[in-house]
């Protein structure tokens, strides 16, 4: 008979089974629920984008039951949330952080969009290092799937063929396109929003966009780069404005770092910079003059 | 985590005699034009009287149709029972006594989510193809009612329909019928056999 064919088809019903114990369906949007992990005892991760209200939060639990849960916490910038349950008898999801997934890996996104858990296969197409979000959060690895993704799946869990959880799927960091949120993000996300409810970030309040400094002006003032940024936009009040940056400014570097990309200030602009004077050495006026920037904590959901 | 040598090549191997095994009991059904789906041999009338292929209803508009056997083999049918509602056909045809086709085997123990399904058919006239998939969802899990559909995350096209969808011992868990999205929907091979049994389906309409 065919053994290993069977042997397989049992192997991975066992690890959806056993991983399944710890997939909650989260009610906090119309429609359909989206799915959510039982992470740590009485905390749950889901992802921010399918919680659309911050109050009467209802989690289905694979025994079926429906338990209240109340938002600690979310984060747009990674599109992680996390709410707090009264659980009682709720496995926890088994982790895997000490070896990393691979290409060409087995992997099953899990999901529990209702009462009962789903799931769909395939294999991890692209693993890379640290790639940030369009909102500026640093991902400490890149995972592509190559999964069919299905309604209510986002919050679910990426797990390997022995039910071990990889991270935290979701269809929104990506245009779409499905990514999983390693486990060392996600743990360090859950941390900080469980002591603080928000992640700290800093922001200067300024909109750049990449320019060519001439050539005559590059080596002038003796650029590494021949590309900066444009400050095109500037929120009146706001750190960069109350501290002299002036729309048409082209910012040349942060704290010594040069910056050719708006990425690369989201790069200097971690919550540890928050009340920090930073040094900006921008053009203006053909000059190059350095100022002094105070970041100011970054208001939720605004971007660099 | 080094798996054993040869497992995949195991796996490979079974997997191609699974689906050796299917292709004898999946058929091609044809209307006048042109081939239009899969069919499944659900018993092959032995030692006399006539087989019976289940398929879709959309598949058979009309009341005739041909069926191709696996082996290559062609015989009129004729369509003797239909249920739009669950888009089911059973079609009797007149076999050769001589052949000794195998006919579908229906799985009666309940499906795990995750567990593999192979499903058969014959996208744009290639007959006889395979693709490998997971159970995605247990619908039986509500209120002990018979599912409406096993929902399986295998990739369909149009030519599977009809066709039989297996776990990994060959055994029929159901039958092709729609694709949602990246999902596949097939009647469960239990409401197809409740449906067979029924004496009063059995009537042409």
């Amino acid at each position: 008979m065919s053994t290993v064919l069977q042997s397989l088809s049992t192997e991975l019903a066992d690890a959806v089974e056993s991983a399944g114990r710890a997939v909650v369906a989260i009610h906090a949007r119309r429609r359909i629920p989206a799915s959510g992990v039982h992470w740590r005892a009485g905390v749950v991760v889901a992802t921010h984008h399918t919680i659309n209200r911050d109050d009467n939060i209802t989690v289905t639990l694979p025994d079926g039951t429906t338990a209240p849960a109340t938002l600690a916490g979310r984060d747009p910038s990674t599109d992680l949330a996390v709410l707090k349950l009264a659980a009682q008898n709720l496995s926890t999801a088994t982790l895997r952080s000490d070896t990393p997934p691979t290409v060409g890996e087995l992997v099953i996104a899990l999901g529990r969009p209702g009462p009962s858990v789903t799931a769909s296969w395939g294999v991890v197409s692209r693993v890379d290092g640290p790639w940030r979000t369009w909102h500026g959060a640093e991902i400490d690895s890149l995972l592509r799937l190559d999964v069919a993704i299905y309604d209510g799946f986002s919050g679910g869990p990426l797990i390997d063929a022995a039910g071990r959880v990889l991270g935290i799927n979701t269809s929104a960091l990506a245009r779409g396109v499905p990514v999983t949120i390693p486990v060392a993000t996600v743990e360090r996300v859950v941390t900080e929003l469980l002591e603080r409810g928000s992640i700290r970030r800093a922001y200067l309040g300024i909109g750049t966009q990449p320019v060519r400094v001439p050539a005559s002006l590059a080596r002038k003032v003796e650029l590494k780069s021949d590309v900066a940024l444009l400050i095109v936009s500037l929120e009146s009040g706001g750190p960069a404005d109350r501290d002299g940056l002036l729309l048409g400014d082209v910012l040349l570097e942060l704290d010594g770092t040069p910056v050719s990309d708006p990425t690369d200030v989201l790069a200097q602009l971690g919550g540890d910079r928050v009340g920090r004077p930073i040094a900006a050495r921008v053009i203006r006026g053909g000059q190059v003059k350095t100022l002094q920037v105070t970041p100011g904590e970054r208001p939720t959901s605004r971007a660099a | 985590m080094t798996a054993a040598p040869g497992v995949t090549a195991g796996f490979a191997q079974e997997i191609a005699a699974v689906v050796e095994q299917l292709r004898h009991i999946t058929v091609q059904v044809r209307t006048r034009r042109a081939a239009t789906g899969a069919g499944i041999l659900w018993n092959t009338g032995e030692p006399e009287g006539s087989g019976l292929v289940i398929t879709n209803a959309h598949v058979v508009p009309g009341n005739q149709a041909t069926i191709e056997l696996g082996d290559g083999s062609v015989a009129r049918a004729r369509v003797v029972a239909r249920d739009p509602k669950r888009d089911l056909a059973a079609l009797e045809v007149e076999l050769e006594p001589a052949r000794t086709t195998a006919a579908a085997v229906v799985r009666d123990s309940p499906l795990h989510v995750g567990e593999l399904v192979i499903a058969i058919g014959h996208p744009g006239g290639f007959v006889g193809a395979a693709t490998l998939g997971i159970v995605h969802a247990d619908e039986s899990a509500r209120d002990g009612r018979t599912p409406r559909w096993v929902r399986a995350d295998v990739r369909l096209a149009p030519g599977f329909s009809g066709g039989p969808l297996a776990d990994a011992a060959g055994r029929l868990v159901g039958v092709n019928t729609m694709i949602q999205g990246s999902l596949a929907l097939a009647v469960p091979a239990a409401a197809v056999a409740a449906w067979v049994r029924r004496p009063r389906a059995l009537v042409a309409s």
